[in-house]
């Protein structure tokens, strides 16, 4: 039996029956058609899939799309897009944090949850708040590198930051 | 995962209802950092799934002196915040920030972290130091759970088919008392705990231990208290010779399966150290 959710993603309301057991990333990806989001392990391990649920960063692998019910979602394509790019995203091609992109979508979501909660991180502070994101290319310095770049350019993240312009 | 009926009661009582009349084809839902990644690999198949996040009196941390009470859909995160919990009970904020990276924890519970009863659960080593219990309610019943019987067996609890835990209780910890929990990671994409040691000392003005209490987690079917080796301290002076002696005890009190040999070693030398700094803290705090 399905079950019939509203939730807002990216600002957008989207109405849609779903069965319980399709996860939030499945429903963003398969019946929303957003698939900036990326499923790697899907099990909660590598974070690829991490967007932000009520302003919270989570594996949306680990939940039920019927949880979502009448809640917010911001994915990688609420940050920005190819005209206007979050800072992040610009920061990650600049400095060549990505090399195969399928771990960067989660990764700058964290980030950016970083950034506009502490806007001038320690390295070592980067590093702790982007654990739960595997990455198997980079080695991870160009995007620690990439984070404290925008963390000093930015001072705290936009002015019209992501928590702001909600 | 397979098919499920998902059902979302709005109070406790609701809840336990619906789990009563499920009885063992219902699983419960909090966080669902574990049951869902057990249901993807079927492990769990429940026909019915009890939502219980829409229970509106359930997510709290208080403090009154005498017990600390957190509410069953408490997050990781919400008590790795808890200035409170930092101040007066910092050995669970120690096991706290072993839990998982931000995504679980802005998900996780600590009480579904009991539920899941993994021998690795990292809460637990210091729950059973704080000797902490667990409240639950069923149709009709409540009862108070002491966390040294909570765990039955890997990935097994004491709880009915109907019955809910509701809230964690940890009594104040007394004066003149330091606790710490150690652990070491297992090296791979989660960092699951290979072992994890928690201690409490209670020291008396002479520097003598009026009570000490040792949990170990990831070493046995379940997490265990080392009794045993919390007996050797009783009214001692902490001293190198006995802790190592303390060390040894534990081990033998431990049952580790895989990766043995290094796992009993690491069980002496972390709670060795694990006991000195807890007594490094009562020292640092009677001379303040
Ligand atoms: S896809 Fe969700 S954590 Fe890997
Ligand atoms: S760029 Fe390939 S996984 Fe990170």
């Amino acid at each position: 039996m399905k079950c019939l959710i509203r939730l807002k993603v990216n600002g957008e309301t989207y109405e849609i029956a779903v069965e319980p057991r399709k996860t939030l990333l499945d429903v963003i990806r398969n019946e929303i058609g957003l698939t900036g989001t990326k499923k790697g392990c899907n099990m909660g391990e590598c974070g690829a899939c991490t967007v932000l649920l009520d302003g919270k960063a989570v594996c949306s692998c680990l939940v039920l799309g019927v949880e979502a019910d009448r809640r917010e979602v911001i994915t990688i394509e609420g940050l920005g897009n190819g005209v206007h790019p979050d800072p992040l995203q610009e920061a990650f091609v600049k400095h060549g944090a990505i090399q195969c992109g399928f771990c960067t979508p989660g990764m700058i979501m964290t980030a950016r949850k970083l950034l506009d909660e502490n806007p001038s991180p320690s390295e070592e502070e980067v590093r702790e708040a982007i654990c739960g994101n595997l990455c198997r290319c980079t080695g991870y310095v160009k995007i620690v590198e990439a984070v404290l770049d925008v963390a000093r350019s930015e001072k705290g993240g936009r002015d019209a930051g992501l928590l702001s312009h909600r | 995962m397979k098919n499920f009926e998902y059902l979302e009661p709005r109070t406790v009582a609701e809840a336990v209802f619906l789990l009563t009349e499920y009885g063992d084809e219902a699983k419960v839902l909090a966080g669902g950092t574990d049951l869902i990644v057990q249901m993807k690999l079927k492990k769990q198949t429940p026909k019915y799934l009890v939502n219980i996040k829409k229970i509106s009196d359930l997510d709290y941390i208080r403090y009154d002196n005498k017990f600390l009470r957190i509410g069953a859909l408490t997050t990781f995160s919400a008590l790795a915040q808890s200035t409170m919990i930092q101040e007066n009970f910092s050995i669970l904020m120690d096991s706290v920030r072993a839990v998982g990276p931000l995504q679980i924890r802005n998900r996780g519970t600590i009480a579904g972290n009991l539920c899941h009863a993994s021998p690795s659960a990292d809460t637990a080593p210091s729950l059973l130091a704080l000797d902490a219990r667990v409240k639950t309610v069923s149709l009709g019943e409540e009862r108070m759970i002491p966390i040294k019987e909570f765990f039955k067996g890997p990935f097994a609890t004491c709880l009915k088919a109907g019955e809910l835990l509701t809230e964690i209780l940890v009594p104040s910890i007394p004066s003149n008392t330091g606790g710490t929990y150690l652990w070491l990671p297992k090296k791979t994409a989660v960092d699951e705990t290979l072992v994890g040691v928690a201690t409490l000392v209670t020291l008396d003005v002479n520097g003598v231990c009026d009570d000490v209490k040792i949990g170990l987690g990831s070493v046995a079917p379940t997490p265990i208290r080392a009794e045993k080796a919390e007996k050797l301290l009783h009214k001692k002076k902490i001293e190198d010779g006995l802790l190592s002696e303390v060390g040894e005890m534990a081990v033998d009190e431990a049952a580790p399966r895989s990766r043995a040999e290094y796992r009993a070693k690491m069980v002496s030398v972390l709670v060795v150290r694990a006991l000195k700094e807890s007594v490094r803290k009562v020292v640092s705090h009677m001379r303040n």
